[in-house]
């Protein structure tokens, strides 16, 4: 079967201080698909580009294993969105925002309708322009999990929303994904959450993709070391970054793809302590280590 | 969603915690066999159902089982679903006695360790043993 979301070295750029890509990544059927990043790393202009919201200059887009120049009106069918940027205020109430979305898809399930709007306690008779900002995105993700959708791209879903809500959201993303046909994109700041839910990551800074993984795997692949050295590290060692180094003591990001505890003991180091890192904790890591790569440039 | 979801006992899950979330499933299904609850042959739930249930990524639980099914503990049966193994009570409580042994073991070299006699070991193993009270079933699966 085909992926469910795929780009394939995929540019844009967006005024003269920000260009996406290349990118290129796979979300594969069944699974849930994270993209974190800092503001601005590129998250929403990704997610609006696999909505043909503006194309790609170069590169090719799929969805559903669906070019997404020359299909938008078949995958739009198959696809659920929910986005901030989403208005509904025009239709006043949220009934009649519900009325008119549900009008285009015969495939539209009352019953969800309902269930959702008494589990996220939005009714028909609320006018949308006093809606709260997480009531607003309730409004969206009734929405959107109203019908039969084979993907759901998600951005940021959990701004705004309270922990009971937020947990319910993610149980119903979870139901959604029963189906193994089913998948979903989903950005947020949220990391915990991203560790505890999705099953995939790919994290993004500047508009370009620092590593993609599935998620478990890449918590598994490093480790956060505190060393006492009787000379500092050596620069340049495989897989070790260092974070922090003064007065023979050192903290260090170790890839065990590429090195190993034991190899840095033989080194003559003496680990202290040495821990798994969290999701959160990872992202900063990695954020840090590709920022002091760069040149200094204003964000 | 499959009836049985609910009788298996799940402590609350949390990431950062000292061990991945897959190894605080495995645990949790670990101390459900190992006390019998589950007994031989009772089906798991499917891990969607489970996934759902649990609000952890369906990787997460697809590991635990894969874990699970690694030990000997449950057993996928295509086409069946996946059920609790025969034997896997049993083998659960001595991989937890064994495990209990290898802590004990430890604990008595980091008290030579720290120079203390054979004498204050057991002593001290004594007054532990009568400051915690046996375990209850109302433990709900802290370390302490």
């Amino acid at each position: 079967m085909s992926m469910a979301v795929e780009l394939k070295r995929v540019f844009r750029s967006v005024g003269p201080e920000f260009s996406l890509g290349p990118l290129t990544l796979a979300v594969p059927r069944g699974a849930i698909y994270a993209l974190i990043g800092p503001n601005g790393a590129g998250k929403t202009t990704t997610l609006n580009l696999l909505m043909g919201a503006g194309s790609p200059e170069s590169g090719e887009v799929e969805l559903l294993g669906l070019p997404s120049a020359s299909r938008e009106a078949d995958i739009k069918r198959r696809v659920g969105f929910v986005s901030p940027a989403l208005d509904y205020s025009a239709w006043q109430t949220v009934g009649r925002a519900i009325d008119f979305v549900r009008s285009f898809y015969p495939d539209w399930v009352p019953s969800r309708t309902e269930r959702l709007q008494a589990l996220f306690d939005i009714q028909r008779t609320q006018r949308i322009a006093e809606l709260s900002f997480g009531q607003r995105t309730k409004l969206a993700l009734i929405l959107a999990l109203s019908r039969e959708c084979d993907l759901l791209i998600l951005d940021e879903p959990t701004v705004g929303l309270d922990p009971v809500s937020k947990r319910a959201l993610f149980v119903e993303l979870l139901q959604f994904m029963g189906d193994e046909s089913h998948s979903i994109v989903i950005s947020s700041h949220q990391l915990a959450d991203v560790e505890r839910v999705a099953d995939h990551v790919a994290v993004l800074n500047r508009g370009k993709i620092l590593i993609t993984s599935r998620i478990d795997q890449l918590l598994d692949r490093y480790r956060l070391l505190e060393l006492a050295t009787p000379h500092s590290p050596r620069p340049g060692l495989e897989g070790v970054t260092v974070l922090e180094g003064h007065e023979g003591r050192a903290r260090i990001l170790l890839d065990l793809r590429a090195n190993t505890p034991a190899s840095l003991l033989q080194q003559g180091w003496d680990i202290i302590s040495n821990t798994a890192l969290t999701l959160e904790e990872l992202f900063l890591t990695l954020i840090q280590v590709d920022e002091a790569r760069r040149p200094w440039r204003p964000r | 969603m499959p009836e049985n979801v609910s009788t298996l006992q799940f402590p609350p899950l949390s990431t950062g915690g000292a061990a991945p979330l897959y190894q605080q499933i495995v645990e949790a299904i670990r101390r459900e066999v190992a006390s019998g609850r589950m007994p031989a042959l009772s089906p798991m739930p499917s891990f969607r159902a489970l996934a759902a249930q649990l609000a952890v990524s369906l990787i997460t639980v697809k590991r635990a089982y894969e874990e699970l099914e690694r030990d000997g503990l449950i057993l996928r049966h295509q086409g069946l679903g996946t059920f609790v193994a025969p034997g896997g009570g049993h083998r659960s409580r001595a991989e937890r006695r064994n495990a209990a042994i290898a802590a004990l073991r430890s604990a008595v070299r980091a008290g030579r360790e720290a120079g203390l006699e054979d004498r204050e070991l057991v002593e001290i193993l004594q007054r532990e043993l009568v400051e915690s009270q046996p375990p209850t079933a109302q433990k709900t699966g802290g370390q302490r």
